[in-house]
């Protein structure tokens, strides 16, 4: 395989929570432990439920974090330690793209302004940015006299669209797709799934794409990581995680998604996971899916299990599946 | 079996400043005792709204307009305030998409889910709480007893969702509305929810409605499907009907825009072009013509009849009609 474009190593994002003066103050682990490569051009999907930290994995990554512990090595070199003004240049490779299109576009700059605010960042000059932001508008699907307009003229889809335009004026190398889709109706979805593989296939740019929408991420994505409070239980190439998963918890979740079609849906064994995701404040040791699985045995409850490459590029982190 | 409820000819229009939002067009629909029939649509199709009609639980500035509701032999629109009230929450229980925002923060749950016993059924202050605790029971709810004390906020989401579960069906109503209930939950919760209302429909034999945007919560709920597009029902049949056998342009578009979870992963997807219509201002025609891909001159100007396919299917296009054009749905 090519070189990697960006290497995640044990890296580890913890956060402070609730203040007391006299007692040690707690840490909420949104990501714990978590490595893997990102190879140039292709997307890589992250799933998993609320909370179990992929969107902290993806903010990290573009270092809109400073994470805790663990290394983020963009073509070699380590941009986890890096302050605010070193990372700069590594900003215009490295763009994000949001879930809420309300919330990520600012209600009161023009569409023109949004899109062209990166370059002006990163000192781009004037005549150049009005070129480029002609460029992007067209590129995603939009008109140039919905340049100056404003956010609350433009529908949910159409948002989505100015918000990957303002993504894509540095010409990244990485994007990393935050629940890009899931604010959207299901015929606009396919819309913004279609153009952002098209942009991919024109720009050879990688995408981190975090979904929990599984059959969205088995389509986009050459390979899936899942992840569960705050680790990554399984790793592999989407065709075998899709149908030879392992680790308990992807089973479940994969046998949970509601299949849109009746008579499969009748036949379907679901196993209903029982209880809800512990929280990930001072987690139990051991596996972190052990209170809720089926096979949980003593070893789950006391020991973490370390992540093992159990085929070619399928890595797993369990103690009773895949031997 | 009989039909528990029956819609004719719905309109509901919202007034606003500049004009009237036409949010449900003359839709017609029943629900069999015992079945559950799914609702599907986009945002603004009108799905919502067409419960929320049905219930009478619209603000002051909504107009609705039917020939008829009949539910269980009694008219609903010939009904007063106190009437429809007395109905609400004993024969017709609603389950709504955000628990957190349908609960009440002030209130424990066991105050919230009494309310209902104590009103309709006239329970006294230990038997409402004896029935609390089988409620809870019934929604699966670990440790019960001890959730009556407790606070929404206290609850997870997939335990507020079970909540409102209980609360829907503490009088054992004959029917619930279900408004996009597993949208906020994550699908092994959703997992959770949807095995639950199975379970309760089997039970307790309730008719259940079932709106969503989800075509997958659908396939394994429901036994029959109206499908909703700018305010009107564009196709209604049995799931195998929609599924495997969709005529309307705009089911296969919904059909076609999903990805599988099984099969080629390279497949494109076929988005619906355009975005839905503005219902202040819709269109004349067939409220799909300007995304179909099939459209035709008269599609712009006439709505299209209510095509009737065999005992349970029916659609609204003007594809259906002997001298239009034959055409095959486009495979994703």
């Amino acid at each position: 395989m090519a070189t990697p474009l960006i290497e995640v190593r044990s890296l580890k994002m913890y956060f402070p929570v609730g203040t007391s003066l006299f007692k040690k103050r707690k840490l909420l682990k949104a990501v714990d432990d978590v490595t893997f490569d990102l190879y140039p051009g292709e997307t890589f999907g992250l799933v998993g439920e609320s909370g179990c930290g992929k969107t902290t994995v993806g903010r990290t990554l573009v270092r809109l974090y400073q994470p805790t512990a663990g290394q983020i090595l963009y073509r070699g070199s380590d941009i986890a330690p890096l302050d605010e003004k070193q990372v700069l240049p590594y900003r215009k490779k490295m763009q994000m793209i949001f879930q809420d299109p309300y919330a990520s576009l600012n209600p009161r700059m023009t569409v023109s302004s949004i899109i062209s605010e990166p370059m002006r960042l990163q000192g781009v000059a004037q005549e150049q940015i009005t070129a480029r932001v002609a460029e992007l508008i067209e590129q995603v699907g939009l008109k140039k006299d919905h340049l100056n307009r404003y956010p609350h003229e433009f529908s949910g889809g159409q948002r989505q669209r100015i918000g990957i335009a303002r993504s894509l004026a540095m010409h990244p190398e990485f994007i990393v797709c935050d629940e890009p889709i899931s604010a959207l109706d299901v015929s606009i979805q396919a819309q913004v799934i279609n153009m952002l593989e098209e942009l991919q296939s024109e720009m050879g740019i990688t995408y981190l794409f975090i979904s929990h929408d599984l059959s969205m991420v088995r389509h986009i994505s050459q390979r899936v990581g899942v992840m569960y409070l705050g680790h990554l239980v399984e790793l592999a190439d989407t065709d075998e995680l899709y149908s030879n998963m392992q680790h308990p918890y992807t089973q479940a979740l994969m046998s949970a998604v509601p299949v849109a079609d009746p008579d499969l849906a009748a036949q379907s064994n679901r196993i209903v996971l029982q209880g809800d995701v512990p929280q990930p404040i001072d987690p139990p040791a051991g596996c972190p899916f052990a209170s809720r699985c089926r096979f949980c045995q003593n070893i789950c409850k006391e020991q973490l299990p370390e992540v093992r490459e159990i085929s070619p590029g399928h890595l797993l982190a369990c103690h009773v599946m895949g031997k | 079996m009989s039909k528990l409820l029956e819609v004719k000819n719905l309109t509901t229009s919202f007034r606003i400043g500049v004009g009237l939002v036409q949010a449900v067009r003359g839709i017609s629909f029943h629900v069999d005792e015992g079945e559950s029939i799914g609702i599907v649509g986009e945002s603004g199709s009108g799905k919502s709204v067409t419960m929320l009609s049905v219930m009478g639980l619209l603000p002051d500035y909504a107009d609705i307009k039917a020939d008829s509701i009949l539910f269980n032999g009694r008219e609903m629109t010939a009904m007063n305030e106190k009437e429809l009230r007395a109905m609400h929450g004993s024969e017709i229980g609603m389950i709504f998409q955000d628990p957190m925002t349908s609960l009440n923060p002030l209130f424990t749950v066991e105050q919230q889910l009494t309310e209902s016993l104590k009103i309709h059924q006239g329970l006294k202050k230990q038997e409402a709480r004896a029935r609390a605790l089988e409620l809870l029971k019934l929604a699966e709810i670990p440790n019960p007893e001890a959730r009556l004390k407790q606070y929404p906020h206290e609850l997870s989401g997939g335990m507020r969702q079970r909540v409102m579960i209980a609360i829907a069906i503490a009088c054992s109503p004959k029917m619930v509305i279900a408004d996009e209930p597993t949208t906020a939950l994550d699908v092994t919760i959703q997992a959770q929810i949807l095995d639950l209302l199975n379970h309760l429909k089997q039970e307790m034999k309730t008719s259940i409605i079932m709106i969503t945007h989800d075509l997958g919560v659908i396939a394994s709920m429901c036994s029959r499907i109206q499908v909703m597009y700018g305010g009107t029902i564009c196709e209604q049949g049995t799931a195998r009907e929609i599924f495997y056998d969709p005529k309307h342009p705009y089911t296969w578009g919904l059909l076609n825009s999903i990805p599988k979870l099984t099969g080629d992963t390279n497949e494109k997807l076929i988005p619906i072009r355009g975005t839905p219509p503005d219902m202040l201002m819709p269109p004349k025609g067939c409220p799909f013509a300007p995304r179909c891909q099939y459209c035709m001159p008269v599609c712009r100007e006439y709505m299209p009849p209510r095509t009737v396919l065999g005992d349970t299917h029916a659609v609204a296009c003007h594809l259906m009609h002997p001298k239009a054009p034959k055409v095959l749905r486009r495979e994703g």
